[in-house]
C-alpha cells in the first residue's frame, strides 16, 4: 500500500486528456489505452496538481461526497494505485509540490 | 462510493464519439499548418503556395480556443509539417494543452533528432503516404526522385523513438496495383496501414486530381481481392489501440478514420464532432467539404463551431432524407461522401457517379443480383432528366476564405 503521506501525486505529463461535459477521457500515449474516470474519479483527477497526498486527497472526498475518512482514504489509495500501475499519475517527494 | 478507472478501446471510445456527436462536441480537428511541401504529388488537392499562413502566435490561440472547446484529437497535417520552421513550438502548446497528437507527414526530413523532438512533445501517431514499394512508382507520383528510399528510412526512425507509425497509400492509375507491395511492406515493419480510394478535386473545386483517379472496372480486382478481405491490416501490438478502431483497410477507404453507430442515420463525422482547420484559419466542416463555416482570424472558434449556419446547416442531414440517396437499395453498399458529394455532383445531399457506381460493383461482389443505384435508376426513368446543379457555386463563394 502507498504511503499517503509521503509523496504528492501528479497527473503523468505524458498523458493526452480532456474533460469534455462530465466525462474525463485519458489516452495514454505508449499504449493508446483510452482511460474513463467515474465520478470520484473525475472528482479525485481534478485535484490531482502534484500538491497533494493521498491523504489530502481523501480529505477532500470527506468534504464534497457523503463518505466516511477510512473509506475515501482506502478509495483515493486504491485509485492512485491503479492509476500508477497504468502510468497515468506519478509521485513527487512531498516537498516540492509541481504544478500540473 | 468507489473511484474508478475503466480502460478499454472500442467501448469507450463508441460512447464518447455517442456523447459527442449528440452535444456537437469538436473531438476531433484536422489541422493543416501550412500548403507548401517538397514532394508534388500528382493527385494532390492543395496549391503549395503559402497564401498567408497562421503566425505562430495565430496557431498558439487556435490551438488554446480547441483546447477551451474541448476537442481532444488533434491531427497535424499540411503539405509537409517539417517545412514549417516553428512546429515545435506548435507541438510543445498542443502537449501542454494535452492534446492526443497524431501528424501526417511525407517523412523526407525525419532525422532521429526530429524524432526525438516528436517523442519529446507526446505525439503519439505519425501516419505517412508511401504509393508503392517499387521506387519508380512511387517516386512518380511524388516527382521527387529518391523519395520512397527517404520516406522508408524514416520509418524505422520514428518506431525506434516509440512513435506509432501508419502507413497511407490513396490508390489512383499510378499505382493501383501497388498495394499489395505496401500491405507486404507494413506487414514487414510491423505497422498498420490504410488504403485510400479517394482522390479528391483541388479545394477550388477544379477537377486536376481526377484524371489520376482509377476507373471503377479497374478497381474490380482490387475490390474483389481476398486477401484485403480476410487479412487483419494491423497485425503489431497497435492493433489493440484505443484509438486504432479502424476497419478493415478498404472499409476505412474513405472514412472519417473513426467508425461508430453514433453517425447512423448521419452522412459522417464533419461538423457534428469533427472539423478542419487550414493554414489561412478557415474552419471547414471537413478538409473534403470545401464549405468555410469562418475564419480564426475573426472569430473565436466556439463562435463559428456553435452558431456558423453552414454547419448547422450541415447538422440538420440525415441520411434517411437524401432525396435521392434514401431511396437507394444499395446504400448499405454505398460510401457517400458529402464533400464529394458537393464537389462531384453539385450538390452536397445529392448523389454522385461515383460513389453509385462504386457501390453497385461492391454489391455485385456481395452477390446482389442486380444491383442499381437510386441515381441510375432516375436517370434510366427519365434520361433526358436536368440534374439539379444545386448549391456548388453559392457553396464555393461562402468558403472564400480572407
Amino acid at each position: 500500500m502507498i504511503t499517503p503521506a509521503a509523496v504528492f501525486w501528479q497527473k503523468n505529463p505524458a498523458l493526452a486528456w480532456r474533460e469534455i461535459d462530465d466525462e474525463t477521457i485519458i489516452i495514454s500515449p505508449n499504449d493508446s489505452v483510452m482511460h474513463e474516470l467515474n465520478d470520484t474519479g473525475r472528482f479525485l483527477w481534478k485535484n490531482i496538481d502534484g500538491t497533494k497526498s493521498a491523504a489530502e486527497l481523501a480529505r477532500l472526498l470527506v468534504e464534497n461526497y457523503e463518505v466516511t475518512p477510512d473509506i475515501a482514504l482506502f478509495d483515493a489509495q486504491a485509485l492512485l494505485e491503479e492509476m500508477s500501475s497504468r502510468k497515468l499519475v506519478v509521485t513527487v517527494p512531498a516537498t516540492r509540490g509541481i504544478s500540473p | 462510493m468507489t473511484a474508478t478507472l475503466s480502460a478499454g478501446a472500442t467501448p469507450i471510445m463508441d460512447r464518447l464519439i455517442s456523447r459527442t456527436v449528440q452535444k456537437h462536441r469538436p473531438l476531433s480537428v484536422h489541422f493543416d499548418l501550412t500548403y507548401r511541401c517538397n514532394e508534388r504529388c500528382v493527385h494532390c488537392y492543395l496549391d503549395h503556395d503559402d497564401h498567408g499562413e497562421l503566425t505562430t502566435a495565430e496557431c498558439l490561440k487556435v490551438l488554446d480556443d480547441l483546447a477551451t472547446s474541448g476537442a481532444l484529437f488533434l491531427t497535424f497535417s499540411g503539405g509537409e509539417i517539417f517545412l514549417r520552421p516553428d512546429l515545435y513550438e506548435i507541438l510543445a502548446a498542443a502537449r501542454r494543452l494535452h492534446f492526443d497528437i497524431s501528424l501526417k507527414t511525407n517523412a523526407l526530413l525525419v532525422t532521429p533528432e526530429r524524432a526525438a523532438r516528436l517523442r519529446e512533445f507526446g505525439v503519439r501517431r505519425v501516419q505517412i503516404s508511401v504509393y508503392s514499394d517499387i521506387p519508380a512508382v512511387h517516386d512518380a507520383i511524388t516527382k521527387v526522385p529518391g523519395s520512397l528510399q527517404r520516406t522508408l528510412a524514416a520509418i524505422p526512425i520514428l518506431l525506434e523513438h516509440g512513435l506509432q507509425v501508419k502507413l497511407a497509400c490513396p490508390l489512383m492509375q499510378e499505382n493501383l496495383l501497388a498495394y499489395r507491395g505496401v500491405m507486404a511492406l507494413a506487414e514487414k515493419l510491423g505497422v498498420p496501414y490504410i488504403l485510400d480510394l479517394t482522390i479528391t478535386p483541388m479545394l477550388d473545386g477544379s477537377g486536376g486530381p481526377l484524371a489520376h483517379r482509377a476507373s471503377v472496372s479497374s478497381l474490380l480486382p482490387v475490390l474483389q481481392d481476398p486477401l484485403l478481405h480476410a487479412c487483419k491490416p494491423q497485425p503489431s501490438a497497435q492493433t489493440t489501440s484505443a484509438m486504432n478502431a479502424l476497419p478493415p483497410a478498404l472499409e476505412g477507404a474513405v472514412s472519417s478514420g473513426i467508425e461508430s453507430r453514433a453517425y447512423e442515420d448521419l452522412p459522417c463525422s464533419a461538423g457534428h464532432n469533427s472539423c478542419y482547420i487550414s493554414p489561412y484559419g478557415d474552419v471547414f466542416p471537413c478538409v473534403q467539404l470545401p464549405q468555410a463555416a469562418g475564419n480564426l482570424r475573426r472569430e473565436k472558434f466556439e463562435d463559428i463551431w456553435y452558431h456558423a449556419p453552414q454547419l448547422e446547416r450541415l447538422r440538420a442531414i440525415r441520411e434517411s432524407q437524401l432525396p435521392i440517396c434514401s431511396r437507394c437499395e444499395i446504400r448499405s453498399y454505398c460510401e457517400r461522401c458529402p464533400g464529394l458529394a458537393l464537389m462531384e455532383g453539385g450538390d452536397l445531399l445529392g448523389a454522385y457517379e461515383r460513389a453509385c457506381a462504386l457501390a453497385e460493383e461492391k454489391a455485385r461482389l456481395a452477390g446482389v443480383a442486380v444491383p442499381i443505384s437510386a441515381l441510375h435508376r432516375e436517370r434510366e426513368a427519365a434520361p433526358f432528366q436536368t440534374i439539379p446543379e444545386a448549391e456548388f457555386a453559392f457553396l464555393a463563394a461562402d468558403s472564400s476564405s480572407d
